[in-house]
């Protein structure tokens, strides 16, 4: 009996939200037909293609989400998952402190900046996978070592945007500081990372992007844990709806990623829009 | 008072060996609570005597002194309105008046009733939430007015505050500005290429000449406070604008 009453009011309560939200999801529709045609659309000339080529590499759509519903069923995409993205969390949030604070220090200081201009612009173009067996060495087959290359790949961007944004403040501002007797620190705090915001912004999103990569490039290639891992022991394995599963998978971490950056990034430097 | 003896300033001598001299032998006292107008025509180093001043950038040779002090740097007895008004543009209107306040070390309470008073004061009440962007630019220059006018400084130092608003405004803000003045006397040193204004506003108008800066002349500006608008129809300041104007003509077309 209470059992029941507890289902139906379960029912009610799922109702009203379907009710409440369809609004929402129509205005969403409407508000963003072209993108969601545009998948829509390929969605189905992935099915069509799938279908009619029966290229072993290119299982149909619908056989794609039928392995990631398996995935998720099976919670293997939730254990693999979480190792991903704590990797991915402990090396975006060093490649985040490391390139605000060395990018701060080459921004305002000119001689920081000429000592260290030439190492970061050539480990920023160097492809960072160059680096995995380095890695390797160092750290061996632990945690530190896809982390590291997490690092390698996302902070160097957000070294050279921040130096940027910083070097690029308005010198007014800061001038206009000086006159009201502000001292470096208060320089820094008050004019410098204020202004330079948006444009920090800018290095961390690419920083972000980055970072999904490292994470899954290391993950293949050095480590063995995580989606990478998944993706590798299913390649080998030629079995290419599963890889495409986790691909999906890949790409929702960087989607949402980046709309958690844009949203602190909307949130923040409202002012400059 | 501020006192400038022999001052001399170079710049790019560090770089490439042939530096400009921007300012050379400079002499001249500002009384307390005088009003004196700098104008010449550009190149004439009025704005980097200015900043001098300020203390945002150092001199080569000579004295600068307040009250018999060597200037070394900013200091809380002097405040200075922008040309370009350097608002932060993420700040809205209380706080970018509140800053001076803030870096000193004023108790929030405290920043926020002086700040609301000046912001009273230069016609912006009901302006406290916007951001500089949804400001006209003579609103925004009245911003930067009500944030040197709270730290409460004895010398005012502006440089250009009127000169990237339209004429009307800028009519406007030099008649706010004469008010404020007249009601609450400070020292300004208010550096200006408008004519008109130079002798509306100061008690003593500085004229220098260029390259290198030099003073040619100081004017006294004989017109009585408080100072209407119509004091633009006087023999006195009508003689006085034509008198410059012989001057800076000379300058610019090299007859002098």
């Amino acid at each position: 009996m209470k059992q029941e009453t507890v289902a139906k009011a379960a029912v009610k309560s799922s109702d009203a939200r379907t009710v409440d939200r369809l609004p929402a999801l129509r205005r969403f529709t409407r508000e963003n037909a072209t993108e969601v045609l545009a998948l829509l659309a390929g969605a189905v000339l992935w099915e069509i293609l799938g279908w009619s080529l029966r290229l072993q590499w290119l299982p149909p759509f619908s056989k794609v989400m039928e392995a990631l519903a398996q995935f998720v069923g099976s919670g293997v995409i939730r254990a693999n998952l979480g190792s991903s993205l704590q990797g991915l969390i402990v090396g975006f949030s060093l490649a985040l402190i490391l390139g605000l604070l060395l990018g701060s220090l080459m921004g305002r200081y000119r001689h920081v900046e000429k000592a260290l201009d030439i190492y970061v612009h050539a480990l920023f173009v160097c492809p960072s996978i160059v680096f995995a067996p380095i890695f390797f060495a160092i750290f061996g087959l632990s945690d530190a070592s896809r982390i590291a290359i997490i690092v390698v790949y996302s902070m160097f961007v957000i070294v050279i945007n921040t130096a940027t944004a910083i070097r690029t403040v308005d010198p007014s501002l800061v001038e206009m500081a000086r006159s009201f007797g502000c001292r470096e620190r208060q320089i820094f705090t008050k004019i410098l990372l204020p202004a330079s915001l948006p444009l920090v912004f800018a290095g961390i999103r690419l920083g972000m992007g980055r970072a999904v990569k490292g994470m899954i490039n290391g993950e293949m290639l050095i480590a063995f844990v995580g989606l990478g891992a998944l993706a590798q022991r299913y390649g080998a394995q030629f079995d290419a709806a599963k890889v495409f599963a986790i691909a999906m998978v890949v790409l929702i971490i960087g989607l949402a990623s980046n709309a958690l950056v844009q949203m602190l990034d909307n949130r923040l430097t409202r002012w400059a829009g | 008072m501020i006192r400038v003896r022999g001052l001399s300033k170079e710049f790019g001598t560090r770089d490439n060996g042939g530096g400009v001299l921007a300012l050379s032998d400079i002499d001249f006292e500002v009384h307390d609570n005088e009003f004196v107008t700098v104008i010449g025509p550009s190149g004439c180093g009025k704005t980097t005597l200015l900043r001098i001043i300020a203390g945002l950038i150092p001199y080569d040779q000579g004295q600068v002194a307040i009250d018999g002090r060597a200037i070394t740097g900013p200091g809380p007895e002097r405040a200075v309105v922008f040309q370009n008004f350097a608002l932060m543009p993420w700040a809205d209107v209380l706080a970018n008046v509140t800053f001076g306040l803030e870096v000193r070390g004023t108790p929030a309470d405290e920043c926020r009733d002086k700040a609301q008073n000046l912001i009273k004061l230069v016609g912006l009440e009901g302006f406290e939430k916007r951001l500089p962007k949804e400001l006209s630019g003579g609103m925004q220059q009245r911003v930067g007015l009500a944030r040197a006018l709270a730290v409460d400084p004895q010398i005012l130092l502006m440089d250009e505050p009127f000169g990237a608003l339209d004429e009307q405004t800028r009519r406007l803000l030099q008649e706010q500005l004469l008010r404020l003045w007249e009601g609450q006397r400070k020292t300004v040193v208010f550096v200006t290429h408008s004519m008109d204004e130079a002798v509306m506003l100061g008690d003593r108008v500085m004229l220098m000449t260029p390259r290198p800066g030099k003073v040619k002349e100081m004017i006294d500006v004989p017109l009585q406070r408080p100072r209407s608008p119509q004091v633009e129809k006087s023999g006195a300041f009508v003689e006085i604008k034509e008198y410059l104007w012989e001057n800076l003509r000379a300058m610019q077309t090299g007859e002098s």
